[in-house]
């Protein structure tokens, strides 16, 4: 009995035992998973129940100077897939099939984003259309959302394409202009969490935070689209007609420095840019403000502006061009080894005489020349705005105290051994132009946001040269013209300046390349109010390289059509009576 | 007998009444239906806001229609296609020579632009005339 009694008491308390260390045990693993590992679990519960968008406003649009979109941007949608839900092979086919069918992506690139992604749900389709983004909402596929963003247009195709610049696939800038103005055209993304259901859609009244997104302003550019594409026509046609392997054209509202128009060639398909070749991403850059060149006799309207400025001179000036100047061990001559006798100063202009620049620099001095040189803008930034831009080299006795030398002058003073960027030489052509003043380069006018519109005023940098010189100036960039050959350069009905150039290509390593040249062209018009000041600028044309003949003719139609346009009156009597006659 | 009289009277008059069934019944009633309250609201409350996600929808895809149909326009307005028209559709050809002639009369007016883009400034203003203005200020009935 006794033996009985104590096997039942055995057996209560290993029961009890057993019940006790179960309950220590349950209550050991509550613990951890409630308290020890709780922030764990409760993320990804998180993870589960939650979902968090970043939510992105429209992007501002790039408009020209008279509103017209030249990049803007429409509602676009991306494809989001949860990895879990196409966990089944079959099924995930089947969905990468029908999503396939309606977005024209590949089904078996989008299985392959998601197998490869550790993340919950991943974009297996960007860009997405309206239409396409109604379809695949149709579809009601489990796991398969739609996010709405943006996508980048651009309704003039590629005009101003390495100006404009383009955006990357988060829709933030990459290059030119977009990159530049990212902040004002991107905006203030906004965030929204939010609890959802089993399939990924959000809770009618779940728990949900959202912190809205601002839009990006629309900028109003300088640039007017018509002129633009005038500019970048005409471009293409000197390209064409001279065999070139590129060229600048960049024009200039002198009176305010806006910047009417900057073409550059080579170009590239700003509407799928391919970003996969390195090669091709110097196409990118904007060589109007990236790349320096040696602008070559057009840079003798600098050096004559400082020698009248400084009244060392005045167009009537006589002096003796013996062909040759000697500098240093160096003898300089003029460009078709020409020596002309007594000549005035104006000659030195008309006929582009080497020898007559450097005579005119040695007056002016070392330092009055290379100050006009620097107060003109060259050997620093134009301060345009846009990222890229390079100061040129001016060497002088002040810079290079060891390596500059007399014949340094005697070289810059007709455009050699001196390097800027076409925009530094489209400014100093435009100071002329403006009574000689020096503009500040202006690309954006306005930017409309959603709290106003900013209006950009334009902003003189210094007075250069006297209204006086420069009026000077322009006369006898007009004389120049009028001894051009019409059949090269020629703007019927409008007075009008202008100076050719024909330089050597400096390379690397301090010499010349054989038998290349860049053939330039600044021209103002019309002289008497001057509308726009325009610079041409054709690389390695593979025939006659003179600027007259290769420069010259893109001038003349250019600033034909946009006078025209500019509805400018012509300056001298167009003979209408002789057309009807 | 007896016994039955004393059970009655055991029971509480306000028992006694022959309405009893019916309170308790109506009271059973609203009591369901109390308890059913919640559960129609949060029926309606969701049903309420699945009809404002739908509308929210609906509301963001007439305004990716609306940027879509403003980009169209743009695009349709764009130089290159207006000379492909030209030279196209309409055979239009580009003149050989400029002809300029003087005339006492206004430039035209600009080229209208997708509203969109407009700046406050230069959106035109609402024409009111001076009986809409006047009218404007009389309390409609």
């Amino acid at each position: 009995m006794g033996k009985r009694r104590f096997t039942e008491v055995w057996r209560v308390w290993a029961v009890m035992a057993a019940i006790v260390l179960a309950t220590v045990v349950v209550t050991l693993r509550l613990v951890q998973l409630q308290i020890v590992d709780h922030a764990q679990y409760a993320a990804d519960a998180r993870l589960i129940h939650f979902g968090q968008d970043t939510l992105a406003d429209r992007r501002g649009a790039l408009l020209d100077r008279n509103g017209y979109p030249l990049a803007a941007s429409e509602a676009a949608f991306n494809v989001m897939v949860e990895k879990r839900a196409w966990e089944d092979p079959a099924e995930a086919q089947a969905a990468a099939d029908s999503l396939a069918e309606v977005t024209d992506a590949s089904s078996a690139e989008m299985l392959s984003i998601v197998a490869d992604t550790e993340a919950f749900e991943v974009p297996v389709v960007r860009g997405l259309n309206y239409g396409q983004g109604v379809a695949v909402r149709e579809l009601g596929l489990y796991g398969v959302r739609l996010l709405e963003g943006s996508r980048r247009t651009y309704p003039e195709g590629n005009l101003a394409a390495q100006l404009l610049g383009f955006v990357g696939q988060e829709n933030s800038g990459l290059t030119g202009l977009e990159i530049d103005l990212d902040s004002i055209l991107g905006g203030n993304p906004g965030q929204v969490t939010y609890e959802r259901d089993g399939i990924g859609n959000q809770l009618a009244f779940g728990a949900r935070s959202e912190t809205p997104a601002q839009p990006g302003a629309n900028v109003v550019l300088s640039i007017d689209r018509y002129i633009q594409r005038v500019a970048e026509q005409e471009l293409d046609r000197a390209i064409s007609d001279n065999e070139a392997k590129g060229g600048t054209i960049i024009v200039i509202q002198p009176k305010t420095g806006q910047v009417l128009a900057m073409a550059s060639r080579p170009t590239f398909d700003v509407t799928n840019p391919d970003l996969s070749d390195n090669s091709k991403q110097a196409l990118f850059r904007n060589r109007a403000i990236t790349d320096t060149y040696e602008p070559g006799s057009v840079f003798k309207v600098v050096t004559m502006a400082a020698a009248l400025d400084l009244g060392v001179v005045s167009p009537g000036t006589w002096w003796f061009d013996e062909g040759v100047v000697h500098v240093s061990d160096w003898s300089i001559y003029n460009w078709d080894l020409s020596a002309n006798g007594s000549q005035t100063v104006q000659d030195i202009l008309s006929k582009s005489l080497n020898t007559g620049a450097v005579w005119l620099a040695n007056l002016s001095g070392s330092a009055g020349f290379y100050d006009y040189i620097n107060r003109f803008g060259f050997g620093v930034t134009s301060d345009s705005g846009l990222s890229g831009e390079v100061d040129g080299r001016v060497r002088t006795p002040e810079s290079d105290p060891e390596g500059w030398r007399p014949v340094n002058m005697a070289t810059n003073s007709f455009g050699q051994g001196i390097a800027v960027t076409p925009l530094q030489m489209a400014m100093a052509v435009a100071a002329i132009a403006n009574d000689g003043v020096l503009m500040k380069p202006q690309l954006v006018n306005e930017i409309v946001g959603p709290l106003g519109t900013q209006v950009v005023e334009p902003e003189a940098v210094r007075q250069v040269i006297s209204p006086e010189t420069a009026r000077t100036l322009l006369d006898m960039m007009g004389v120049v013209m009028d001894g051009a050959s019409t059949a090269y350069i020629d703007v019927p009905g409008y007075a009008f300046g202008g100076k050719t150039g024909t330089a050597n290509i400096a390379t690397e390593n301090g010499g010349y390349k054989p038998d290349a040249y860049i053939s330039s062209f600044v021209g103002i018009a019309p002289l008497g109010e001057p509308e726009i000041a325009v610079l041409v600028k054709i690389d390695e044309p593979a025939g006659v390289p003179w600027g007259t003949v290769v420069a010259g003719p893109a001038f003349s139609r250019l600033t034909q059509r946009v006078l025209a346009y500019l509805k400018v009156p012509p300056t001298k009597e167009v003979f209408v009576s002789e057309l009807l006659d | 007998m007896a016994a039955n009289r004393e059970g009655s009277s055991a029971i509480p008059e306000v028992l006694q009444d022959s309405n009893i069934p019916v309170i308790l019944i109506l009271v059973t009633l609203i009591v369901g239906v109390a308890a059913l309250l919640p559960l129609v609201q949060t029926s309606l409350a969701t049903s309420t806001g699945g009809n404002v996600s739908r509308l929210e929808q609906l509301r963001e895809d007439w305004q990716a229609r609306l940027h879509e149909q403003e980009l169209t326009v743009a695009t349709l307005g764009s130089l290159d296609r207006i000379e492909s028209e030209a030279q196209g559709r309409l055979k239009m050809v580009t003149p050989d020579s400029v002809i300029y002639l003087r005339v006492d009369a206004p430039a035209p007016a600009p080229n209208k632009l997708p509203s969109r883009y407009l700046t406050e400034e230069t959106r035109p203003a609402e024409s009111e005339s001076l009986w809409e203005e006047f009218f404007g200020w009389v309390p409609l009935p």
